[in-house]
C-alpha cells in the first residue's frame, strides 16, 4: 500500500526521517459518510409566486454580476423592472433572514438590477429557435398576457398578442400610476418582450373584432384579459360616482380630468390608494372612505403609509349608503356606520351595521375604487368561473365542453382566475400557462412534470427546471432558518430605498421611490444568507481537516476530493447556508 | 602553548578550539566550573556560539538535540543525576545520530548525596548509543573532546567525554594547548546534510514501524562498529598532528618488550595512580603491566582479547558497581574474553565507590590479592570495612 | 461574510488524523499564519501520529518530532543553531498537546519563557491524553469523563489555566485562540511571529474521539466552547495588557455540555456549579481587561 519501500538496510537513511508525503494514504477508504455539495431552496424563491431564484440572484448581484443576476431574473420573470417597483414582494415575508434581524429588501434589488439594465440598455439573448412550435394566442397584454408571449416565444411558439387597448401593458399602463411605474420603465420592459417576435395586435377587442372564430385558428389560447369592469357600489345613487380604474387610465393616458375639490374616494384596496394619491397630485383633496378598519385594508400596507403620510384623511368603518346630487353641485355622501362582528381566522373580518346614526358629508365628487370584474366579452363560463377547471396554480382553463369542446384548448389566467390579484401572480399565470401549452404542443403530459418544476411544496414553478436547467439539480427542500449556521453572519441594518420629500411627492407624479445606487445594492445584498446556495463561502474548504475540498479558483468551483474525504461531516455542519448534505457512504 | 589548567577549564577551552555553536546545560556539581568557564567565553566574545542556561539536564539534551538537528555543532556538560535526568534524551540523541559531544564528569548516584567520583552514573548509560571515551589526565581531556567531534561527526553518533570528579575536573595540570589553525585543520566546520531546512522540508524522528525499526538499530551499531575504526584512524591523526594519541586500549608494560605476568585494566584517572603503583611494585620485584582502557563504547573487544588474551592473570579495577552483577568494566571484559580457548583468570575488584581514595597502596593490595591465593569469584571488594 | 486566509496550503491530505479531528484543523491554520520559513518541533502528542510514520510526513515544513517534555527546550536550541549561523528569518514553533504543555512539558516551557526564547509555542489543547487513549491531563476540565477519571469520579478539579501561567512569565504575547474562529488564529499567529520571544498560542481543538461527540461538530463545538465563555478569546501582551477579542454571546455552559457524552452524567447541580466557575472566571478575565 505504501509506495516507498526499503527492500535492504541500505537503502534506508541513517535516522527515521521522511522521504515522501503522507499522499499515498488514500483516507477517503475509512469514510462511511460522505459529504455533498447539495444546493437546496431558499424560502424567498418559495415565496415567488414567479419562483425567481432570488438567492442565486443575490450570489450573483453580490459578485457584482450586475447583469447575470438580471438574467437570471428574466429566467422565470420577463418583468423585474415592473415587479421591483410595485410587487408585494412576499419573498421578503418569507426571507429567512427575518427571523435574524429583517429581511433582505429583495424588492429593491430587483428594481436595482433591471434600472441596471435599462440604463447600459442591455439587451437579453435572442430566444433560440425551437422546432416544433405551435401557434397561440394570447388575449391581453396585461402582465399575464406579457408574460405568456415572452415565454411561448421563448419555447419556441409563434405568438399573437391581443389587447382591447392600443398599447400593451393592460392594468401596467392603464391601471398604475406614473409615481409608482413610470411609463419609460414600463415601456423599455414590454419592449424587450415584444422585441422576442411576439406579434402585438392592439385594439382588439374580445367581444368586439376579436372573434372565438378566428381565435380558433390558433392551437390555443390564452386568455387573460383582466378585471376592467367597475364593481357595483350596491349603494342608492351610485350611477353619480366615477369609475376610479377609468380616472387611473384617463390620467395614464396623459388626460387631465376634472376633479377638484373634496373627493370621497371609496374602498381600501391597492387601486383606492392609487386614486387618492393620484387625485391629491391633480390638486384635490381626496378623503378615503372605507367600509372596515385600517388593518383590514387589502392595499398594501407600504401604500396605506405612503398615502397617509402624504396627507390623505382615512375615515373607516363607514359604507356608503346614498349618493344624492346637491342643487349647488356637489354630492351628499351617506354613509352607514358599521362595527366588527367577528374576528375570521386569517381572513376579514365581517362587518354589520352598527345602529348609530349615519355620517353625512358633503363632497365635490365620489369615486369608486372597490374591485372590478371581467369585462363584456369575457366568455360566461370565465366570468362566472362554474366552466373553468385547474390547471396549474394560477391557471385554468375552460372546460372543453359544448361549443368549446371544439375548439382549441383556451386557458384562463391573471386577474380573471387568481384570488390575489396582483402583477406577480399574473405573472405567474402567463408563465404556467406557457409551460402547460407548450408541454401539450410537444405532447407532454404537464401534470406529470409539475412536482419537479414546482419549487418547494408552495411554490410556483420554475422555467429553468422545465428547461432542465440548474435549478433542476437543487434538492426540493426548503431551507429553514435553524438548518442555518447563522454564526456566520452580522447583524446588518436593512436598507430601504430612498423616497423623493414629502412635497415633491404631493404636487407631482414623479416616482415616489428613488432608484438606489450600486454600492447600496451590494450592502444590502451582502446580508442575504443565500439559503441552501453555495455562494462559494469557503468555509468547507478552510474547516476541511483534511485539506479534502478542492478549488478551483478561477471557475469559482469546488469539489470534494474522495480519495481523503474521511466523511467527519465538519463541513456540512458550517456551511453557513445549508447547501450540502451528509449522506451515507453508498456501497 | 602550555598552559595550567584545570581539567574543568580544560574542557572548556577545547569546546572553544572546537568552535562549538550551541551549549545548554543545567548546573550540577561537579561540572559547574566547565559551564562556567564557557558561559564567561561566550559572554566575552571570546567563544562565537549560543549559551542556553535551560532549567533542567533534560533540557540541556533536548536543546543540544534541537540545535544538532538544525546542523549546529553542539555542546553540553553534565554529570551523576544531571546525567540521569537526561536517560531519555540520550536515546533521543543517538537514535537520531546527532554528534554532540558531551562533558561527563563521573559522580556518584545518591542516596545519600555523594558529589565523589564512581563511574556508575556513565556506565549505566551504557544502552543509549553515546559512545564514551574515558579519560586518565587533564591533557587527555582536552585532546579526547576534539577527538571525540571528530569521531561523533565521522559516524553521526554522539560521544561523552569521561572525566573523574575532582581527581580531574578540579585539578590543575600543565597542558598543552593547540593552536586554533591546528585544531581547524584537525576538525573542519560541521557540514552535516540531514538537518531541519525550510527549502528542503522533512520530518525527522517520527514514527518507526517494526517494518523499520530494527534496521535503524542495526545502522547504530553499524555506526559503532565503524566507530572503533575511525576512533583509531583519528586517533592515530591527531598524534601526527599534535604529538599525542591514546588508543582505545594502551598496555602500558612494566618492562618494554615484556609480558608480566598480571595485568592490571584501570579506566579514568585511576590509570595515573596505577602507574605510579606499577613503579613502586617493580621496584619491590613484582611486575605488573598496566592496561588502560579508554574507549568503552564501542566496547574494543578484539583488541581487548588480543591485549588481554596472552595474560595469565587480569585484574579489572572498577570504580562503579552493577548491583547483583558486579564492576561493570570486568563484566564486559570477560566477555570477551569468553570466546577464547585459553583465557586468563580474571580478578573483578571493585573499589573506591563514591570517592574513596584509590592510592597506590590501594592498588598494591588488589595486585598482592590476585597474585596470592585469592579464590576465584564473581566480584572482590577492595577496601571495604569489614 | 467570507472568512479570509492566506491561500497556501502546506498539510497534506493523508495524514492519520481521526475523522473531524480539531488538530488537524488547528495544524492548517498555524500553517496558514506561518510565513514560508518555519520549522515546527513536535513533542509526543497525537500529531506524532497524524503527520504520519516514517518515510513519510504530511507537512510542507520541516518537523522535528522530539521526546514528550521537550517542546520548550527543544525549539531553544533549533533557535539557537539558526541564529549561530544567521538565519533570524525563519520561526521555530513548537506544536504540542495539552499533556505535553500543562503537565509533563510545562517545565521545559517555562525555562523557555523564562529566557523569552524567541520561539512560538502553540499548544493545541484537546483536554485529555488522546493518544494513548483519552487519559486525564492538566488541561482536562472538571466534570469530564476520561479513562482515568470514569464516570463514577469524574475528574474533581479544574482545568489548569495555562494562560495565567504563561501570563505570570511575562512574555511578550500569550493569546487563546480556536479553530472555530480560523482569521481570529491566523492573526494571532501572524502577530506572534511579528514579536520577538516568548509566544505562547492556547489553541482550542476539540477532539470527536475523545469527548464522544459526532466528528461533524468538532468546530461547532469549538465555537460553542468560545461562545459560552468557557474558552474565550483574549490575548495578553507582556504579561499585563489583556484584551479580548471577542464578546461571547454568553450561552449557559449546558449549550455546549449536553452535547457531549464525556459530560453526559453530569447533574443539574453539577452544571450550576461548573457554570459559576465559568462566570468566575469570566467576570476575572473582564476585570483583567479593564485594567489592561
Amino acid at each position: 500500500m505504501s509506495p516507498v519501500t526499503f527492500r535492504s538496510v541500505r537503502d534506508l537513511p541513517p535516522m527515521s526521517r521522511s522521504a515522501d508525503t503522507m499522499l499515498w494514504n488514500r483516507t477517503g477508504s475509512w469514510r462511511f459518510l460522505r459529504p455533498r455539495y447539495q444546493d437546496k431552496v431558499a424560502p424567498c424563491a418559495e415565496g415567488c409566486p414567479a419562483a425567481e431564484d432570488i438567492a442565486r440572484v443575490q450570489i450573483l448581484l453580490g459578485q457584482g454580476d450586475f447583469e447575470a443576476a438580471w438574467l437570471r431574473i428574466r429566467e422565470e420573470n420577463p418583468l423585474p423592472g415592473v415587479c421591483g417597483r410595485v410587487c408585494y414582494h412576499p419573498c421578503e415575508e418569507a426571507c429567512n433572514r427575518g427571523e435574524y434581524d429583517d429581511p433582505v429588501t429583495v424588492n429593491s434589488l430587483e428594481r436595482f438590477l433591471a434600472d441596471h439594465a435599462w440604463k447600459l440598455g442591455l439587451t437579453p439573448p435572442p430566444p433560440e429557435p425551437a422546432a416544433g412550435g405551435g401557434r397561440v394566442a394570447v388575449v391581453g397584454a396585461g402582465p399575464a398576457g406579457l408574460a405568456a408571449a415572452h415565454f411561448l416565444r421563448r419555447l419556441g411558439h409563434e405568438v399573437d398578442l391581443f389587447d382591447a387597448r392600443d398599447e400593451p401593458g393592460g392594468l401596467l399602463r392603464y391601471g398604475i400610476p406614473e409615481y409608482r411605474l413610470p411609463m419609460d420603465a414600463l415601456a423599455w420592459e414590454v419592449g424587450l418582450i415584444l422585441n422576442d417576435g411576439v406579434r402585438f395586435h392592439g385594439n382588439r377587442r374580445l367581444g368586439g373584432d376579436l372573434t372565438w372564430d378566428e381565435l380558433s385558428g390558433y392551437d390555443a389560447v390564452f386568455l387573460a384579459a383582466g378585471t376592467w369592469k367597475p364593481a357595483p357600489l350596491g349603494a342608492e345613487g351610485e350611477e353619480h360616482a366615477r369609475d376610479g380604474l377609468a380616472l387611473l387610465e384617463a390620467i395614464r393616458r396623459g388626460e387631465t380630468p376634472e376633479v377638484s375639490g373634496k373627493v370621497a374616494v371609496i374602498g381600501g384596496g391597492n387601486t383606492a390608494m392609487d386614486v387618492a394619491r393620484s387625485l391629491l397630485r391633480l390638486g384635490a383633496e381626496p378623503v378615503v372612505y372605507y367600509r372596515r378598519r385600517l388593518q383590514d385594508m387589502p392595499a398594501l400596507p407600504e401604500e396605506i403609509h405612503e398615502a397617509r403620510e402624504e396627507g390623505i384623511p382615512f375615515q373607516t368603518l363607514l359604507a356608503p349608503k346614498r349618493i344624492e346630487p346637491l342643487p349647488q353641485g356637489g354630492f351628499r355622501l351617506v354613509l352607514t356606520t358599521m362595527e366588527i362582528l367577528e374576528e375570521d381566522e386569517g381572513g376579514r373580518p365581517r362587518v354589520v351595521p352598527s345602529g348609530h346614526p349615519d355620517v353625512e358629508v358633503e363632497v365635490d365628487a365620489v369615486v369608486t375604487a372597490i374591485g372590478a370584474g371581467p369585462s363584456e366579452g369575457v366568455p360566461a363560463e370565465v366570468a362566472g368561473g362554474g366552466g373553468l377547471v385547474s390547471e396549474g396554480l394560477h391557471l385554468k382553463r375552460i372546460a372543453p365542453e359544448g361549443e368549446w369542446a371544439d375548439r382549441p384548448p383556451v386557458f384562463v389566467g391573471g386577474d380573471l382566475v387568481n384570488d390575489r390579484k396582483a402583477v406577480v401572480t399574473a405573472i405567474a399565470s402567463g408563465k404556467e400557462a406557457a409551460l402547460v401549452i407548450d408541454a401539450r404542443l410537444r405532447g407532454r403530459d404537464a401534470a406529470s412534470i409539475w412536482p419537479s418544476i414546482r419549487v418547494g411544496r408552495r411554490g410556483g414553478v420554475s422555467m429553468n427546471r422545465y428547461l432542465g436547467g440548474d435549478r433542476a439539480a437543487q434538492q426540493d427542500h426548503v431551507v429553514r432558518y435553524d438548518e442555518l449556521n447563522t454564526i456566520y453572519f452580522r447583524f446588518q441594518e436593512r436598507r430601504e430605498r430612498p423616497r423623493i420629500t414629502l412635497e415633491e411627492r404631493r404636487t407631482g407624479f414623479d416616482e415616489v421611490k428613488m432608484r438606489i445606487s450600486a454600492s447600496l445594492a451590494l450592502k444590502e445584498s451582502e446580508r442575504c444568507f443565500h439559503c441552501g446556495q453555495c455562494d462559494q463561502c469557503d468555509n468547507c474548504y478552510l474547516f476541511c481537516p483534511d485539506v479534502s475540498v478542492l478549488r478551483d479558483l478561477r471557475a469559482g468551483t469546488r469539489e470534494i476530493n474522495y480519495d481523503y474525504c474521511k466523511g467527519c461531516g465538519v463541513c456540512v455542519v458550517e456551511c453557513p447556508r445549508n447547501a450540502m448534505v451528509l449522506e451515507e457512504e453508498p456501497r | 602553548m602550555r598552559r595550567v589548567l584545570e581539567g574543568s577549564h580544560a574542557v572548556s577551552h577545547a569546546v572553544e578550539l572546537a568552535r562549538v555553536k550551541v551549549i545548554s546545560a543545567y548546573p550540577i556539581t561537579p561540572q559547574t566550573h566547565i559551564v562556567e568557564r564557557l558561559a564567561e567565553l561566550v559572554a566575552d566574545g571570546v567563544l562565537d556560539a549560543r549559551f542556553i542556561r535551560v532549567e533542567s539536564e533534560h533540557s540541556a539534551m533536548a536543546a543540544v538535540i534541537g540545535a544538532a538537528s538544525a546542523g549546529a555543532r553542539s555542546f553540553t556538560a553534565s554529570s551523576s543525576h544531571g546525567l540521569a535526568l537526561m536517560h531519555e534524551m540520550l536515546h533521543w540523541a543517538a537514535g537520531a545520530r546527532l554528534p554532540i559531544v558531551m562533558a561527563e564528569v563521573n559522580r556518584a548516584m545518591g542516596p545519600g548525596w555523594n558529589i565523589w567520583a564512581d563511574q556508575t552514573d556513565s556506565l549505566s548509560q551504557r544502552d543509549t548509543g553515546w559512545m564514551q571515551l574515558y579519560c586518565e589526565d587533564v591533557q587527555e581531556v582536552l585532546d579526547t573532546i576534539l577527538i571525540a567531534y571528530k569521531l561523533a561527526e565521522r559516524v553521526s553518533l554522539p560521544a561523552m567525554v569521561v572525566l573523574d570528579a575532582f581527581f580531574l575536573s578540579h585539578t590543575y595540570e600543565p597542558v598543552e594547548v593547540p593552536d586554533q589553525d591546528e585544531v581547524d585543520a584537525f576538525l573542519p566546520a560541521w557540514e552535516p546534510t540531514e538537518i531541519l531546512d525550510p527549502s528542503d522540508p522533512r520530518a525527522f524522528n517520527q514514527l518507526a514501524s517494526p517494518e523499520y525499526y530494527m534496521e535503524f538499530r542495526y545502522k547504530i551499531q553499524q555506526a559503532m562498529e565503524e566507530a572503533l575504526r575511525a576512533h583509531d584512524e583519528i586517533d592515530a591523526e591527531f598524534g601526527q598532528r599534535f604529538g599525542r594519541s591514546y588508543g582505545a586500549v594502551r598496555r602500558i608494560p612494566c618492562r618494554e618488550g615484556e609480558r608480566a605476568p598480571l595485568a592490571l585494566v584501570t579506566t579514568g584517572s585511576v590509570t595515573g595512580t596505577a602507574r605510579v603503583a606499577q613503579a613502586t611494585l617493580r621496584e619491590k620485584g613484582t611486575d605488573v603491566d598496566v592496561v588502560k582502557l579508554k574507549l568503552f563504547r564501542p566496547f574494543p573487544h578484539e583488541e581487548v582479547r588480543r591485549v588481554l588474551g596472552p595474560y595469565e592473570r587480569v585484574v579489572v579495577l572498577d570504580r562503579n558497581i552493577s548491583f547483583g552483577s558486579g564492576g561493570i568494566f570486568a563484566g564486559e571484559i570477560r566477555a570477551a574474553l569468553a570466546g577464547l580457548d585459553r583465557r586468563p583468570r580474571v580478578y573483578p575488584f571493585v573499589a573506591g565507590l563514591g570517592g574513596r581514595d584509590i592510592t597506590p597502596q590501594t592498588i598494591e593490595s588488589i595486585v598482592a590479592r590476585a597474585l596470592g591465593d585469592e579464590p576465584p569469584a564473581d566480584i572482590l571488594w577492595e577496601g571495604l570495612k569489614l | 461574510m467570507p472568512i479570509e486566509l492566506p491561500v497556501h496550503e502546506r498539510m497534506y491530505s493523508g495524514h492519520l488524523a481521526c475523522p473531524g479531528c480539531g488538530a488537524a484543523i488547528a495544524m492548517r491554520f498555524l500553517l496558514k499564519g506561518l510565513g514560508e520559513k518555519a520549522i515546527l518541533s513536535i513533542p509526543a502528542c497525537c500529531w506524532s501520529i497524524i503527520g504520519g510514520p516514517f518515510p513519510y510526513t504530511a507537512l510542507q515544513v520541516p518537523v522535528l518530532h522530539t521526546a514528550f517534555e521537550t517542546g520548550g527546550a527543544v525549539a531553544s536550541g533549533i533557535r539557537a543553531a539558526l541564529d549561530a549561523r544567521g538565519d533570524t528569518e525563519t520561526q521555530v514553533v513548537t506544536w504540542a498537546g495539552d499533556g505535553g504543555t500543562f503537565d509533563i512539558g510545562l517545565q521545559s516551557l517555562s525555562g523557555a519563557a523564562e529566557r523569552n526564547e524567541n520561539i512560538l509555542y502553540v499548544c493545541y489543547d484537546n483536554e485529555a491524553y488522546m493518544n494513548t487513549g483519552v487519559q486525564s491531563s492538566g488541561a482536562t476540565p472538571t466534570g469530564a469523563w476520561t479513562t482515568t477519571t470514569p464516570t463514577g469520579s469524574p475528574k474533581p478539579t479544574r482545568k489548569k489555566d495555562i494562560m495565567q501561567i504563561m501570563a505570570a512569565h511575562r512574555i511578550p504575547y500569550a493569546a487563546t485562540a480556536s479553530i472555530a474562529y480560523p482569521e481570529d488564529m491566523v492573526r494571532k499567529v501572524q502577530k506572534a511571529v511579528s514579536l520577538k520571544g516568548t509566544k505562547f498560542l492556547h489553541v482550542y481543538a476539540p477532539c470527536p474521539t475523545g469527548w464522544k461527540v459526532p466528528s461533524e461538530i468538532s468546530v461547532k463545538l469549538a465555537r460553542l466552547a468560545v461562545q459560552t465563555r468557557i474558552f474565550p478569546l483574549y490575548e495578553v501582551e507582556d504579561g499585563v495588557r489583556y484584551t479580548i477579542n471577542l464578546e461571547p454571546v454568553g450561552y449557559l455552559v449546558d449549550e455546549y455540555y449536553r452535547t457531549q457524552g464525556r459530560f453526559k452524567h453530569l447533574t443539574r447541580e453539577d452544571l450550576d456549579r461548573i457554570q459559576a466557575q465559568v462566570d468566575e472566571n469570566w467576570e476575572r478575565l473582564k476585570a483583567l481587561a479593564r485594567i489592561g
